[in-house]
């Protein structure tokens, strides 16, 4: 049987204090060990974005007073972003040349953070026509930016 | 008695073949191997770390399907489990149930339902109560779309979600690198 035996024998008669480690046992476990994580890796690293929607659904509240709170909405369209608020705030950020800007946009969210630091809730209105995924990059800038409590609309609405 | 140089003198009292073919500085090599067992260990063990860092307990949640590519994102959160509406260029599903064709809502600009989605998520919704009788309905489901999937596509699966109590949206991603400041939770 494998093993490792350190040092000398004992003197004389006396008892031998190193005992031997038992390798093919260790080696079995270790085995055992990579088996089962292999069986029970995740190999993708997924996550998710969450957003409310802003849209009339079953739970829609008709006697809510109506609120004055100051909206904050970015747009997503086909010719770029549009961070736009209810205050008459109108930002546009082009296209670079055929991609969407996300420096400039996030260097927008970031000046709207800076004068509202308390400010968590934007809303994402996506046009008809844009990917799928512009409108993930846009939200995860939002999130990114601070704006924890974002919502998604309907850019056709605005 | 002539002087001669002095031979291998060792083991030659051995009445063995192999022996003899040793000592004498002849023999075959041998065949067998020894295996390394301390690289060996090292080895596993090296795996053993590897595969503990990427070990999830909450295990594979969403199953990576074939010409689907979700898009990335870094300030993203871990998924839960709720019920998963996949949408690719070809398909809308929800739980591997099909539920519409994507081509047929391209081809209307009106916000509709779509009804066989709406009924299943109220379906599951109603259920909900039974199952869970203690927890809060969160009104949760996943979204997993492909990267080319157009936003038409997906504000009428998310109209649909909401007629069936169903608000919150959450978007799977990819996992990625890079982006701004700031951060998930």
């Amino acid at each position: 049987m494998g093993g490792i035996a350190v040092g000398g024998g004992g003197h004389g008669g006396k008892k031998s204090v190193d005992s031997e480690i038992p390798l093919i046992p260790f080696i079995d476990l270790l085995l055992c060990c990579v088996m089962f994580l292999l069986v029970t890796a995740v190999w993708n690293k997924l996550a998710r974005i969450d957003a409310n929607q802003q849209q009339p659904g079953r739970e829609a509240q008709l006697d809510q007073p109506p609120e004055e709170h100051i909206r904050l909405y970015l747009q997503v369209k086909n010719a770029g972003y549009v961070l736009a608020g209810t205050d008459g705030t109108n930002i546009e950020i082009q296209k670079a040349g055929d991609t969407y800007d996300i420096e400039g946009l996030r260097e927008k969210l970031r000046d709207r953070r800076q004068q509202e630091p308390n400010r968590r809730d934007l809303i994402v209105a996506p046009e008809d026509g844009v990917l799928y995924s512009d409108v993930v990059a846009a939200m995860d800038e939002v999130v990114g930016a601070g704006f924890q409590d974002m919502s998604l609309s309907d850019g056709a609405n605005l | 008695m002539p002087i001669h140089t002095p031979g291998r003198r060792l083991l030659h009292e051995i009445p063995l073949k192999f022996v003899h073919d040793k000592v004498s500085g002849g023999g075959r090599r041998s065949v067998d191997a020894s295996i390394a067992l301390i690289p060996f260990i090292d080895f596993l063990v090296t795996l053993v770390v590897f595969l503990l860092s990427s070990f999830s307990a909450s295990g594979e949640l969403l199953a990576q399907r074939q010409g689907l590519i979700m898009p990335e994102a870094s300030n993203a959160v871990d998924l839960e489990i709720a019920p998963i509406i996949s949408i690719d260029s070809q398909v809308v599903m929800l739980d591997n149930r099909r539920m519409a064709d994507t081509g047929d809502l391209m081809a209307s600009h009106n916000l509709e339902r779509i009804e066989p989605l709406v009924q299943d998520l109220d379906t599951l919704h109603r259920n909900w109560s039974i199952l869970h009788p203690r927890d809060q309905f969160t009104g949760t489901v996943i979204m997993q779309a492909d990267r080319g999937v157009d936003f038409l596509v997906i504000k009428k699966v998310m109209f649909s979600a909401a007629q069936a109590g169903y608000t919150n949206i959450s978007f799977a991603v990819n996992r990625g690198g890079g982006g701004g400041g700031g951060g998930g939770e």
